[in-house]
């Protein structure tokens, strides 16, 4: 019976991270840096939390509309030839 | 880059092989985060022929099969700060004292992306996004460029930077946090977030 109560405490109690510390974690999982264990907790914790699923998804959209909207420049055409002259000139 | 104290001594051809296969493939990430240091394409045209011409001078002082992109990376940013913002009128450094300190992570601002929804980011268009990013001061700029664009670890932007994983942590915390203001004060101005 104690045994059986020292597990449920363990993995109700003790297996489930708090608010505070999901959110800590948030960046090291969207920047891909959590260790298995951080990422497991992680997600175990916005399973049952939508508040910081919420705050979780939008860090994530942040990320996605950094790398997929901002508009790229075109490097100008002479540059790489003026880079290659240069070398040649003060080799 | 601990590579960096080790000299190899290439020949002239191994140069040449070096540069054009692991130095100019990355020519347009390096002048896409010149033009996002300094906003003008001539400026970026000087700084990234700046960084290739270092690149090659100190070419022994590169170690084949390491991270050709954050060595180049490195001098960019060292060539920007030493030389090009100097000249430039760029306004001074952010004090990292108080902005620094300012992360705790015993005191995650959770309201501070309360208001800002994901479907608000999503119809954000690129001009939008851009004016929010170039209004974060350099430093802070830096990080989101580094981390976010160009998808660099932490510990490549702390060698990259010369911080310690802490700080670039910290400091990305901190330039997400400016960025959020800066989306939501723009998510209110065009009335999205109603």
């Amino acid at each position: 019976m104690a045994t059986n109560l020292f597990i449920w405490i363990k993995q109700n109690l003790f297996g489930q991270i708090t608010c505070q510390r999901c959110l800590e974690l948030l960046e090291l999982i969207t920047d891909g840096e959590a260790s298995p264990e951080e990422e497991r907790q992680f997600r175990k914790h916005i399973d049952d939390c939508l508040p910081c699923l919420e705050t979780y998804n939008l860090e994530k959209s942040i990320k996605e509309m950094l790398r997929n909207k901002l508009e790229k420049k075109q490097v100008p055409e002479d540059l790489i030839l003026s880079i290659k002259e240069k070398i040649r000139n003060t080799a | 880059m601990s590579a960096e104290k080790v000299k190899q001594d290439y020949t002239n051809i191994e140069k040449e092989r070096i540069f054009e296969k692991e130095f100019l493939p990355h020519i347009s990430s390096m002048f896409n985060f010149a033009y996002r240091l300094t906003f003008d394409e001539d400026d970026a045209k000087d700084l990234v022929q700046d960084t290739y011409l270092k690149a090659f001078r100190f070419l022994n002082s590169f170690q084949q099969g390491t991270n050709a992109k954050a060595w180049l990376f490195r001098i960019l940013k060292n060539s920007f700060i030493n030389d090009f913002r100097k000249k430039s009128k760029q306004p001074p450094k952010v004090d990292y004292q108080e902005v620094e300190t300012f992360y705790n992570s015993d005191n995650v601002d959770v309201s501070m992306t309360t208001d800002l929804r994901v479907e608000t980011v999503q119809h954000m268009i690129g001009d939008e996004v851009s004016n929010a990013l170039n209004a974060l001061a350099v430093d802070f700029r830096t990080v989101i460029i580094l981390c976010d664009l160009e998808g660099f670890t932490y510990e490549e932007m702390s060698k990259i930077l010369d911080i310690p994983i802490g700080t670039v942590r910290s400091r990305l915390h901190r330039a997400r946090n400016l960025l959020k203001d800066k989306l939501r004060t723009y998510a209110k101005s065009m009335g999205y977030n109603k």
